[in-house]
């Protein structure tokens, strides 16, 4: 049964990747990626890998889905001409080819059952102060690249801003919107929960900033679409004190071991578990907020577009 | 018990091999995105089933985030259904 399990989903997943590359349409398109999405967590699933299926849950289809979904209503539906692109570009098909083939090489090449770092992070988990090693790999081991990733973070805040186009500041007409504020209502408390929790259980098992900050965005979107609220705006303090508190506590946390003759990012092992999880509370509000600017918000009527000829 | 519930995860999965029916055929985009729920239900039926395992407990959470997010993808796909009506809606007065 197992074995049936892992071929079914082995092959739907080519598949449909196939499919969302194929299809012209671009509303399509965002379908099927929301259907490969929620197979390749799945996946990961089945590969023990939760914490990747997690962000894939979290990020990469719930957000990410939204996202696109919500794009295209600023988008003009004109697909561009795909086969035609393919017949102009017949290299493009060696270079996936070749590009493919070396990953398989480089796949087939690993040792085969080599422990990695594993055996290294396990030896070492009590001094990290959490129990779930790839929190304690991610907040205190590497705590560097998470730090750096965070201001990176911010940088695609800032490019998504500049993309983005201005939308209006809408104007509450409720009257014959099918979206009402009744959603954000009922969905609200589950999200804050669910987010707190998600933190939370990041000291011993899988979660984290990442995915919580996720669930909050989420809130967040349902509240830009159905309160007919503006999107969040760099001009005002609430924005810009949410952006910068997480990456501000982590650098404060990063730096204030260096004035008791530490190095940097040495947590003290008693208060580490109780460090990382202040600084993981405060990135996810960081990371909610810069999610959050990605979505443009509602696209006033189309008057001004449709009206030319 | 394991043999039954990867059976059952098994046919939810060929359930959702069925819907791919709909989505590569689905003449509207509407019935492809119903699908794309439904394959999310599924999903986090699958999820629970898969589970039940021992030593598997954080998939629940999984489902759990998936159960939470879905709403938001509907959203979001009815607030890009109605924009693209209502925009052709709002200036239907005859074009010159």
């Amino acid at each position: 049964m197992d074995v049936l399990l892992d071929g079914v989903l082995a092959l739907c997943l080519p598949l449909l990747a196939w499919l969302v590359l194929r299809t012209e349409s671009l509303s399509q398109a965002v379908v099927l990626f929301v259907a490969f999405g929620l197979l390749s967590a799945l996946g990961w699933a089945r590969l023990e890998a939760p914490d990747i299926a997690l962000v894939e849950s979290a990020v990469g289809t719930g957000l990410t889905g939204a996202l696109l979904m919500h794009t295209l209503s600023w988008t003009e539906e004109t697909p561009p001409d795909i086969r035609a692109r393919g017949r102009r570009r017949p290299w493009a098909l060696l270079a996936v080819a070749a590009s493919t083939l070396m990953l398989g090489w480089a796949v087939l090449a690993l040792p085969a059952d080599s422990p990695g770092l594993g055996p290294l992070v396990e030896a070492r988990r009590e001094e990290s102060g959490v129990k779930h090693p790839v929190t304690a790999v991610l907040l205190n081991f590497r705590g560097y690249d998470t730090l750096l990733e965070i201001a990176v973070l911010l940088v695609a805040a800032l490019g998504a801003r500049a993309v983005n186009p201005r939308s209006e500041r809408p104007t509450p007409d409720a009257g014959d919107d099918p979206l009402t504020g009744e959603l954000f209502r009922m969905m609200m408390p589950a999200l804050l929960l669910v987010a707190g929790y998600l933190v939370w259980v990041g000291d011993h098992g899988p979660g984290g900033a990442f995915q919580a900050g996720a669930i909050l965005a989420g809130g967040g979107v349902v509240a830009l679409l159905t309160m007919r609220m503006g999107p969040p705006r760099l001009s005002s303090w609430q924005v810009r004190w949410a952006l910068l508190t997480g990456p501000m506590l982590f650098i404060g946390v990063a730096v204030a071991p260096l004035f008791t003759g530490r190095r940097l990012l040495e947590l003290p092992r008693p208060y580490a578990g109780t460090l990382i999880f202040v600084v993981e509370l405060a990135l996810t509000v960081t990371i909610a907020m810069v999610l959050l600017m990605f979505f443009p918000g509602t696209r006033p009527p189309r008057a001004g577009a449709e009206g030319e000829p | 018990m394991h043999e039954l519930r990867t059976g059952l995860a098994f046919f939810l999965l060929l359930n959702i091999l069925a819907g791919m029916v709909r989505v590569i055929r689905g003449p509207t985009v509407t019935d492809r995105f119903i699908v794309a729920q439904l394959f999310g239900t599924t999903g986090v039926g699958v999820l629970i089933l898969l589970a039940a395992d021992a030593g598997r407990d954080a998939l629940r959470d999984v489902a759990l985030v998936f159960a939470l997010l879905a709403p938001v993808t509907v959203v979001a796909f009815v607030r890009f259904a109605v924009g693209s009506d209502a925009a052709p809606g709002s200036d239907k007065e005859p074009r010159p």
